[in-house]
């Protein structure tokens, strides 16, 4: 009894786990279309309307802004194409014709166009950021004018994309570069491409099906979907001057339902092995240490076998007990905020910055393969390149740890360049593939990056990094 | 499937809309020539449907339409872009062509004429032949370098508008240095990051020549581990690009600065691959000394009315002490 009161009493002093709540009970509303009523603080079914959902939308981007996780109905698209065939303008379009119904603000060419560099992380980007609502979901829409810039993006987890928009002109048709365009899309991980044939009002029917086969086969050149993928004809310059013509606001309006349908949102995953980084830990006088975070990916049911990982730590031990906001609960999703009881482990071996997890799913490592960017001078980096053997402390989570870095291919990395990269950690910790880490020089941040790829560990003797032989087929 | 699809539609359209242009002829054009739809279009109109004659129509307008398109864009901002640099023998060559996205510079058509324009320069170089002993540099701006003749005969700045035709980008020619090396001096170069074809052209964002020459073994009888020529000039080129000298230095004339991070004098910086020796230290071990060194780095910002000799940052012959 005592261990629930006290972890109730931790779970309102912390507001993140007030904002949890409400956002679980936000999925709900959207999965079960049951409306919560923020103001009147009931619960009631009714039909859904625009309104309704909007309202939703609303608490949940307000949740997500503070919770930093990202939500089911939330969705992150980017424009790619030639600099001329019309990316900016059907931007402004989408936002102008959404407007219309009040929950999207509308954004004009000039605005994107001029659209100041970002900084995310320390880390300047070039990118216009705009942010729209479809009847079914809210996107951020993302906009860079260079290769470089997306990677930076992806690299700093500034932006993700789930799907990419690639706007082609018909009076052009594809140019040289478009070629570069969808490759940079598989290099973000983009899975599907929703096509906009601009300008389609400048040009006849029979060119328009040629642009449409010719970029099809292209698709299907660079391994996306090019038979299913939707291809939209249209004009944004029509729609953004109010044509309510087909090629014109119908188009746009096409477009959008594309992306809607199309378009696959990463979902939670409650079917993988769990994992969850912990946050804090307390003993419970009379029960044992309780282990507090969010739960990343998986279930935790009680009485399952867990392992404690971290700092060359590897403690194995059961979960007793799991509580969510107050409650002892059979079983913890993911994004769940929860306890977990420890069967047999000591407050003492407990760190903040270990992983729980299910038995046997994880490993602890030192070595791994990363994608790191260097932040310019001007961005507070260093004014020298990186070479290998560079050690200074690795950032990741809630923990940092000594880390050799080794260039890939390569005898040194410019500041302001990207590259892979082997780390090497002082100690053993999880790290797993698309976990975002930094690297800090004199307190400073010099590098941002995330994991590509686990490695099998090395041996460091006597915690000489710097004397390591690292051999790879390079 | 999209083969059969193709088939279906062309089979559809081909008895619906017999128009002015034939659609099949026009996706023909098309996929031979590359150029856009309005123009095989327009082609195609011109000459009747006769797809060859629309072939050369276009090859002879490609000039023109090219010349026009890069007028329309002169002006936009060409941040963006490559360095190529050329060994050949005793001459050496390092120019800079910049583009509007980083899309077009990653692209093959690009980096063709990036070559043509290196070949170019370095050509020039080999036309007149240096005869002294020193190290004859030669900078040329972007009105030179339109003027040059690319290896066909045609002018690179008609390459350019080709190339502007094509990709639908400003494309300019901003720079290029050459390296004519005299009896005794060796000459390498480097880009970065590292090219992964081994071409005679090299491209990257950054790059960096520089000439050196062998002080004869025998006057140390140390036993030097001294390392292969081309890798030593691979080295030192490294070193000019990633610790950006301003000037080589000579020993006793220049005064290293204070902070050793700030250092911009060759001799004095630490050696990139090894911090805990400078690179006059590094030259002395190795048996070379410098002559000089020109260094790229793509969309730097150059001083305004300066000439392209002081842009680089090259030096006069000078004998490093070890």
């Amino acid at each position: 009894m005592a261990a629930v009161t006290r972890l109730g009493l931790l779970m309102w002093n912390n507001p993140r786990l007030i904002h949890n709540v409400l956002r679980n009970i936000c999925t709900v509303v959207l999965n079960n279309k049951v409306i919560f009523y923020k103001d009147i603080g009931c619960i009631s079914k009714c039909n859904v309307s625009c309104k309704f959902l909007r309202h939703s939308y609303r608490c949940h981007s307000h949740v997500r802004h503070f919770s930093g996780e990202e939500e089911q109905q939330h969705c992150n698209v980017g424009t790619i194409g030639h600099v001329d065939h019309g990316k900016t303008t059907l931007t402004a379009a989408i936002t102008r014709i959404l407007s219309k119904d009040g929950a999207t603000k509308y954004i004009s060419y000039a605005e994107i166009d001029k659209a100041p560099e970002e900084k995310a992380r320390g880390i300047t980007i070039n990118a216009a950021h705009v942010e729209y609502m479809t009847k079914n979901r809210h996107y951020a829409h993302t906009d860079c004018p260079g290769h470089a810039d997306y990677i930076k993006n992806m690299i700093s987890g500034a932006s993700q994309m789930d799907g990419a928009i690639l706007v082609v002109a018909a009076t052009d048709g594809q140019m040289p570069q478009t070629r570069e365009h969808l490759l940079l899309a598989k290099q973000v991980g983009v899975k599907k491409v929703v096509v906009f044939i601009n300008k389609a009002d400048l040009v006849e029917n029979d060119v328009l099906e040629l642009v449409e086969i010719e970029m099809r086969e292209l698709l299907e050149d660079f391994g996306f979907d090019g038979l299913n993928s939707p291809m939209i004809r249209g004009s944004a310059l029509l729609a953004l001057n109010g044509d309510t013509s087909e090629l014109g606001e119908n188009s746009v309006w096409k477009l959008l339902d594309a992306i809607d349908s199309y378009f696959s949102i990463p979902t939670r995953d409650n079917t993988s092995p769990f994992i969850l980084p912990i946050d804090n830990a307390f003993t419970v006088p009379g029960r044992g240490t309780v282990v507090i975070g969010t739960l990343a990916r998986g279930t935790v049911k009680k009485n399952v076998e867990a392992e404690l990982l971290g700092f060359g730590e590897e403690i194995k031990t059961s979960v007793s007990d799991v509580q969510v906001f107050k409650k002892s609960v059979p079983v913890a999703k993911a994004g769940d905020n929860m306890g977990a009881l420890l069967r047999g482990v000591r407050i003492q071996s407990v760190q903040r910055g270990m992983l729980l997890c299910a038995a046997g799913s994880q490993v602890v490592g030192n070595h791994f393969e990363a994608k790191v960017y260097f932040l310019t001078r001007a961005e507070g980096g260093r004014s020298k390149p990186i070479t290998s053997k560079y050690i200074q402390q690795l950032f990741s989570k809630t923990w940092n740890v000594p880390c050799r870095i080794d260039v890939i291919g390569s005898e040194m990395l410019m500041p302001g360049e990207h590259g892979s990269v082997y780390l090497t950690l002082l100690r053993k910790m999880v790290m797993i593939e698309g976990q975002p880490f930094t690297i800090r020089e004199n307190h400073k941040t010099v590098g941002t990056g995330i994991i590509v790829k686990v490695l099998n560990s090395l041996n460091i003797v006597k915690s000489n990094l710097s004397k390591l032989q690292i051999k790879h087929g390079q | 499937m999209i083969c059969s699809n193709q088939l279906i539609r062309y089979l559809h359209s081909s008895r619906s809309c017999w128009d002015s242009v034939n659609k099949s002829l026009l996706g023909k054009l098309r996929k031979k020539t590359g150029y856009t739809f309005s123009n095989c279009r327009k082609a195609l109109e011109l000459h009747g449907n006769d797809v060859e004659k629309a072939e050369k129509w276009l090859q002879e307008q490609a000039q023109a339409l090219g010349w026009s398109k890069a007028t329309k864009l002169q002006g936009r901002p060409t941040a963006q872009g490559l360095v190529g640099v050329s060994v050949n023998k005793n001459m050496a060559a390092i120019v800079e062509v910049n583009c509007e996205t980083d899309f077009v510079a990653r692209n093959k058509t690009f980096q063709t004429l990036v070559e043509a324009v290196t070949s170019a320069c370095l050509q020039f170089a080999g036309s007149n032949q240096n005869t002294g002993s020193s190290l004859a540099k030669i900078g040329l701006d972007s009105e030179r370098l339109k003027l040059l003749p690319g290896e066909d005969g045609k002018l690179l700045s008609d390459h350019t508008a080709l190339l502007i035709g094509s990709v639908g980008e400003n494309v300019t020619l901003r720079r290029a240095y050459c390296f004519q090396a005299g009896e005794g001096i060796l000459v390498a170069g480097y880009t970065h990051p590292n090219p992964q074809n081994t071409n005679k052209i090299l491209f990257g964002k950054y790059g960096a020549l520089v000439a050196f020459r062998q002080i004869l073994p025998g006057s140390t009888e140390e036993t030097v581990a001294k390392l292969p020529v081309e890798q030593l000039g691979r080295l030192l080129c490294q070193h000019v690009i990633g610790m950006n000298p301003s000037k080589i230095g000579v020993a006793g004339e220049d005064v290293p600065a204070c902070n050793s991070d700030e250092e911009k004098c060759m001799i004095y910086q630490e050696y990139l691959l090894d911090p805990s020796q400078t690179v006059a230290q590094f030259l002395a071990d190795s048996g070379v000394s410098l002559v000089g060194f020109a260094r790229f780095e793509c969309g730097e910002e150059l001083d305004v009315g300066a000439s392209p000799e002081q842009h680089c940052s090259s030096d006069m012959a000078v004998e490093v002490g070890g």
